[in-house]
């Protein structure tokens, strides 16, 4: 190992709030040498920002530092008099925070907020240190840098205010770089670009990076060593391969484990972590993950493990029943063979006695009359049928607020999902996605085309037989928080669609309700609740039930689990399964996460500018994409294995995405195809088959469209 | 068991173990109910604990303080006019010969009646309009805030003073209806905009999704989540219609003699002090800060109180 | 942005057309019949009659408000015949003496507040900013009469400080230098300016020191004093350039209370005599004036906004 630029000795960090203290960091140790990249990855709230800011010693209100050392190329920060570190910070450590749109000054040029910073710490001339300004501009992939130096944060896209923070940041040519959560808000291109970048400069500066993430992909493809939190300590260190592979901490293991990969299987199982993480204001005596790890023993709940090293150089972790490598993925059975739900394996059944019974008997079904009736057959239509959808959004501008354009936020749309099927949205941010979702239930109008639910156009239906059918048609929602009624109990939560459709008498309603909570894997006490008394996932949990009260036949989920942490995403991933089995749902599954859609979709539509640009099997899409885009999105997202990760070191798309309201003619994605050429832009490519059910609309695919007559040859082709 | 490396065993050990039993979801942590939250952050508040004595204090002295300290006052008597306090006027007397403690008494009860009932006027109104308005759109909300817009344009004292000058023989009723008619103003933009932001939110298309009705969404979703902030803005209501109460007697637009409120009590200050009859002027100005004051500190944590509910976590 | 504004100006002139309206409405509300309120008791039922007829009181309502606009659009603001002299030279007589209080009690309170309210946001919930909130709530719900009087009480009969009434100057520039008169009506002006301004401006202090870019201009080494300058005060004081905007309506009848209290002879004291004497055109006329000068003041906060706001000016 090289010198170390940075060494952090025993440091413990405190948040004094005002009724309690939060023991947020507590007894952490690493160091990382020059031209190295050290990953801090773990959940939220385990105290990895925290400790990124106790090296800026920039802590939050309330916030100190309560022991320990931190070292930067010999010198301790820690004691140093603020002036002396005011002259540290921006010089010799600099830090990217997560969210660009905050993070800049809405009302100062970019150029003097890079130029104040070297004016600073270098003595230099105005004229100079915006000179220098600008080279730390280009340095980050701007041209013609010099012309935007007077240009203000909100004329800059997402992935564009990223790198001017990366400029601030580098302008000083720092020892060290505190990236916290550097692509966390940004889309999977841009974030494939922006690690990239990063990873450049490291290289080009020979500067230390601690890379602050919760994205075990990310920290699998740029880091050197990696350091997992939980709860306030790190319970494992070791080099990024070493960890990966030969983990001994349960909760890397678990983690890992709980993460959908690409490559999983989809009748898998995810492996999930049962409960939530401890309260930092109270933490548990012993090991910290003991509450919720199924090896622990009087030992761990009573005795707290220090870090052990391990036979290789590096490789620490801090247990009594260490594991040895990466968990084995459970095959869950045949989802077609099932005739009770699937065995609560690996995680724990439902509380009390209810749970139990749900867990080794067929699950309470609710009163089947909606079943019996959807159980009619449908005369050989697909259940779902989204024909030419199109939803267009008038842009305002002038004196009079005439509209002078119209967003297509969803342009000419059309696929079909079948009875018990889960289909998959996948696209980036602004590709439309969300919006076709609340087309499909209902909460936004088409302006043309159609939405069929068993044959029926429910956008020609009155307000009164819409009402019916919406309960076939329910919805789960992206923000746990903001999608249940802060006012409402949740047994008043779960009962509103009864009442609403005016479904059940008050006992039957009470009783469907208990049945709900417990098949989520809920307390009965939950009832009482109100929203805000629950963990994010919970949260989640109690509006899938909402979702299932009616026993619909569709739920779109928009973003199920983004806003959930890795441990919890599991859980309610394997909820949503199991849940889909017993009650043969049909899911339209919305996300910008590949690995999620995939794992639990059987087709895949990909969206990009409000136009489906890939539509098949998931196997057909991932295996054997046809269009550029989708090629490239499987490309960038990250995987966490370092294998795969250390291999793909090109960026697969470039760019950023273009202006919705004035879309690029003809294919909308040649600004930033590799493939694209002059008939691109002259002509809109028509949806062609590749396979059976594989349509794609490109004019130069990856694979050769299927030809009518011919389609043997095109099966072997691939 | 020390390196056992496959998750099925891990799952095994805890269907055998039941003694490490978890429930799927976690634990569900958190305080009891909602109303104890709230009323935690609001004692929290050495403020609005003072604020909520403070009023208590006055309500208390104001409609039950004539019952225990028994004065005159319906007969003057000028012989009496400008005693200093002493044993038997706590507070002297004014220039009527009116006990002047006594008739603090007396004039907080039209001052508090008013306040409280030009606000609750205020509040039916301004809720009325601004939930209209934010839930019709359109045409109408355009109309209806070009209406805000203009009367909030002009000096609300001018209104008030112009409106007031017809009617010669004010009455607690009057006043209260008068303030109350013209002061609605901002808590209609505030319910407009909240029900503007409550529109969008996620719990609301959920119920959409339902096929709840409007009439549904309205009752069981908008008015329960707009309702902290109707409810804060009528403690500072009360505060700005007392304030307002004060001037409009200061002026001599306040009730009708005997009839009489703290503000009118003041009126002739500029003649006592000069003469030196401070206790004519001072306890009865420093009656009016503390209510008022006591309705804003009371305000500020309410509306800290609903904004930490809704922020938490 | 040329857009935006030409927009606002459009929407400014609904609202003036709209304030015509509602003082049109508060004319026939205060004097239903002006030619009575003009001629008094005593004049005859025929006399009256025939003065409405002569002014057109007896045209349809619809006639008589287009009458009203078509005056007021040509400077016409009515006729005080209580005082024989036209409303816009009563206007002009005493306006400046209003706009000498007015103005420079705003100034001063700005020049105040917004650097109280952002010391008190940057040393929060030390004992200065405690103090400070503790005074500025006080004053804050005080009614401006009583602060009016206290400072009457104590400055000018305890302690003969300063004098209980204004410069009775009628011509503005000895009006202007007799500071010493003048100082306590400024003073109760600006007190009750400071207490709401700072208040607000501490809380939309800390707004901004909540934000992310001060903890980036921390992280970048600046000293305090330039995070505060550079990053701070801009930001934080953009929503005060509304607040004070939209402030102008209690700024003017804070005027009329001190005015009346003070004995200066301004618009709000002829307001007051006006409404007393039953002189209902001035009255009226002034309550436009007050209502347009507010759609003024916040257009001119509105495009100070613009300028000074990167984000509306370039979009």
């Amino acid at each position: 190992m090289s010198v170390p630029i940075l060494e952090v000795e025993s440091l413990s960090t405190e948040i004094q709030l005002s009724r309690s203290v939060v023991h947020a960091v507590g007894d952490v140790s690493f160091s990382i040498g020059e031209g190295e990249t050290l990953g801090l990855v773990g959940e939220s709230g385990c105290g990895k920002s925290i400790t990124g800011l106790s090296i800026m010693r920039l802590l939050p209100n309330g916030g100190h530092i309560t022991s320990g050392a931190i070292r930067l190329a010999g010198r301790e920060l820690v004691k140093l008099k603020e002036r002396e570190m005011r002259s540290v910070r921006g010089n010799e450590v600099a830090m990217v925070f997560q969210d660009s749109m905050t993070s800049l000054n809405p009302t100062m040029p970019i150029g003097r907020q890079i130029s104040e910073q070297i004016r600073r710490h270098r003595s230099v001339t105005k004229k100079e240190a915006l000179r220098q300004a600008a080279d730390s501009l280009s340095l980050v992939g701007f041209p013609r840098s010099d012309e935007r130096l007077g240009d203000y944060p909100h004329q800059f896209s997402g992935g564009q205010r990223q790198r001017i923070m990366i400029a601030i940041a580098l302008s000083c040519e720092p020892k060290l770089l505190i990236a916290d959560e550097p692509t966390t808000a940004l889309d999977v291109t841009i974030q494939a670009q922006i690690l990239g970048l990063l990873d450049d400069l490291k290289e080009r500066l020979g500067m230390a990076v601690l890379l602050v993430t919760h994205d075990m992909g990310v920290v699998a493809g740029r880091a050197d060593r990696v350091n997992v939190m939980y709860a306030g300590r790190i319970v494992e260190t070791a080099p990024t391969v070493e960890l990966f592979r030969h983990m001994h901490h349960p909760y890397t293991q678990a983690l890992l484990a709980s993460i959908p990969l690409l490559s999983q299987d989809r009748a898998e199982r995810l492996f999930s972590i049962p409960g939530i993480p401890p309260d930092l204001t109270t933490p548990p005596p012993g090991c910290r993950f003991a509450p919720r790890c199924s090896r622990a023993t009087d030992r761990c709940r009573e005795e707290e493990p220090t870090l052990q090293p391990t036979e290789v150089d590096g490789h620490l972790f801090a247990c009594w029943h260490p594991v040895d490598g990466p968990a084995a993925r459970i095959v869950a059975p045949d989802p077609g063979k099932l005739a009770t739900p699937a065995p609560e394996a690996p995680s724990a059944p439902p509380a009390g006695s209810e749970g139990a019974a749900a867990a080794g008997s067929p699950a309470p079904v609710r009163p089947p009359a909606a079943r019996v009736a959807a159980a009619e057959p449908d005369q050989g239509v697909p259940l779902l049928v989204i024909d030419s959808a199109v939803r267009a959004y008038p842009v305002k501008s002038g004196i009079l607020q005439r509209t002078v354009a119209t967003v297509k936020a969803v342009s000419d749309v059309s696929f079909s999902v079948e009875r018990g099927e889960t289909f998959g949205l996948v696209g980036e941010s602004g590709c439309g996605k969300t919006t076709l979702g609340k087309l499909i239930v209902g909460l936004e109008k088409l302006d043309a085309g159609r939405v069929a639910l068993r044959g029926t156009d429910i956008s020609k239906l009155s307000a009164r037989e819409l009402r019916s059918f919406r309960r076939d048609l329910q919805m789960m929602f992206q923000d746990p928080i903001a999608s249940l009624d802060p006012r409402m109990r949740v047994g008043a939560i779960l009962r509103e669609p009864m009442r609403v459709q005016g479904v059940g008498t008050a006992a039957s309603q009470r009783a469907v309700i208990t049945d709900l909570l417990s098949e989520v894997g809920l307390p009965a006490t939950a009832i009482e609740r109100f929203p805000h008394e629950f963990s994010g996932g919970q949260r989640q949990r109690i509006g899938l039930a909402r979702a299932l009260t009616l026993n619909p036949q569709v739920v779109v989920a928009d973003e199920p689990v983004s806003a959930l942490d890795v441990s919890i995403r599991s859980q309610v991933l394997n909820l949503m399964k199991r849940l889909q089995q017993v009650h043969s749902l049909t899911y339209v599954v919305i996300s910008h996460d590949l690995a999620v859609v995939k794992y639990l979709s059987d087709r895949i539509g990909v969206m990009y500018l409000g136009k489906l640009v890939e539509v098949g099997s998931v196997d057909d899409v991932y295996r054997r994409p046809v269009h550029h885009y989708t090629a490239g999105l499987i490309a960038t997202a990250p995987e966490p294995d370092p294998t795969i990760e250390k291999s793909k070191r090109k960026v697969a798309i470039k760019g950023e995405l273009p202006s919705p309201i004035n879309p690029p003619s003809g294919c909308r994605f040649r600004t930033r195809c590799p493939a694209a050429q002059e008939l691109c832009a002259e002509q809109e490519p028509p949806m062609r088959a590749f396979h059976d059910g594989h349509l794609a609309a490109c004019h130069f695919p990856l694979q050769e469209p299927m030809r009518p007559a011919d389609k043997e040859a095109q099966t072997a082709s691939v | 068991m020390t390196v056992s490396s496959s998750v099925g065993e891990l799952a095994d050990e805890a269907s055998i173990d039941p003694g490490v039993f978890l429930p799927d979801a976690g634990e569900v942590q958190g305080p009891k109910a909602t109303w104890r939250l709230a009323a935690r952050s609001f004692r929290d508040n050495r403020l609005a604990v003072v604020g909520t004595g403070i009023l208590v204090f006055f309500f208390l002295f104001c409609f039950v303080g004539p019952l225990i300290y028994h004065t005159n006052q319906i007969s003057t008597n000028i012989a009496n006019a400008y005693y200093p306090p002493s044993a038997k006027h706590l507070l002297g007397t004014d220039g009527n010969g009116f006990d002047e403690l006594g008739r603090i008494m007396v004039g907080g009860q039209a001052a508090l009646e008013i306040g409280l009932f030009s606000s609750f006027i205020a509040t039916v109104l301004g809720t009325l309009v601004g939930a209209v308005a934010g839930l019709l759109g359109g045409v109408v909300d355009a109309i209806l805030m070009r209406i805000v817009d203009v009367l909030l344009s002009v000096p609300l004292l001018f209104v008030i003073l112009i409106i007031g000058d017809r009617f010669s023989n004010a009455t607690v009723l009057s006043l209260s209806l008068i303030i109350g008619s013209f002061s609605w103003l901002v808590s209609a933009r505030l319910v407009r905009g909240e029900v503007l932001s409550l529109r969008e939110r996620d719990f609301i298309f959920a119920s959409r999704t339902m096929g709840a009705s409007r009439h549904h969404l309205i009752y069981k979703h908008l008015i329960p989540n707009a309702l902290g902030v109707v409810i804060v803005n009528i403690t500072f209501q009360v505060a700005d219609a007392i304030n307002l109460l004060a001037i409009l007697g200061f002026l001599g637009y306040g009730l009708q003699y005997p009839q009489v409120s703290w503000g009118d009590m003041l009126s002739g200050a500029l003649n006592y002090l000069p003469d030196g009859y401070w206790w004519v002027v001072y306890p009865v100005g420093i009656c009016l800060v503390l209510v008022v004051m006591a309705c804003n500190f009371v305000g500020d944590a309410l509306r800290d109180t609903v904004d930490v509910r809704l922020r938490r976590r | 942005m040329t857009a935006y504004l030409i927009r606002r100006v459009f929407i400014s002139l609904i609202v003036i057309l709209g304030i015509s309206l509602l003082t049109f409405v508060m004319t026939h509300w205060i004097a239903p019949n002006p030619g009575r309120a003009v001629l008094g008791l005593k004049a005859s039922p025929a006399a009256v009659a025939a003065w409405n007829r002569a002014h057109g009181y007896d045209n349809p309502v619809w006639a008589q408000y287009w009458g009203y606009l078509w005056k007021l659009l040509h400077g016409n603001l009515g006729y005080s015949y209580k005082l024989n002299q036209s409303v816009a030279s009563l206007i002009a007589e005493n306006a400046p003496h209003s706009l000498w209080l007015s103005g420079s009690s705003v100034v001063l309170s700005i020049l105040i507040a917004i650097p109280l309210g952002i010391f008190q946001a940057v040393k929060r919930n030390s004992v200065a900013d405690q103090t400070a909130t503790a005074v500025a709530f006080t004053a804050y719900s005080m009614p401006q009469n009583f602060l009016g009087i206290l400072l009457i009480g104590w400055l000018a009969i305890t302690w003969h400080i300063f004098p209980a009434e204004a410069s009775q100057s009628e011509k503005i520039i000895p009006y202007i230098l007799a500071w010493r008169a003048n100082f306590l009506p400024i003073a109760t002006l600006t007190i009750t300016a400071v207490a709401g301004y700072s208040r607000y401006q501490r809380s939309a202090a800390l707004d901004s020191l909540a934000q992310e870019y001060i903890r980036l201009a921390r992280a970048k080494g600046l000293t305090e004093r330039a995070v505060l300058f550079r990053h701070l005060t801009r930001n934080a004081i953009l929503p005060m350039v509304t607040l004070i905007g939209l402030s102008i309506p209690v700024l003017l009848g804070g005027n009329l209370i001190v005015e009346d209290l003070f004995n200066s002879h301004g618009l709000g004291l002829l307001f007051f005599n006006s409404l007393s004497n039953e002189d209902f055109p001035t009255v009226i006329a002034l309550t436009l004036i007050a209502g347009i000068a507010t759609v003024v003041g916040n257009f001119v906060a509105d495009v100070a906004l613009t300028v000074a706001d990167p984000r509306i000016r370039i979009s």
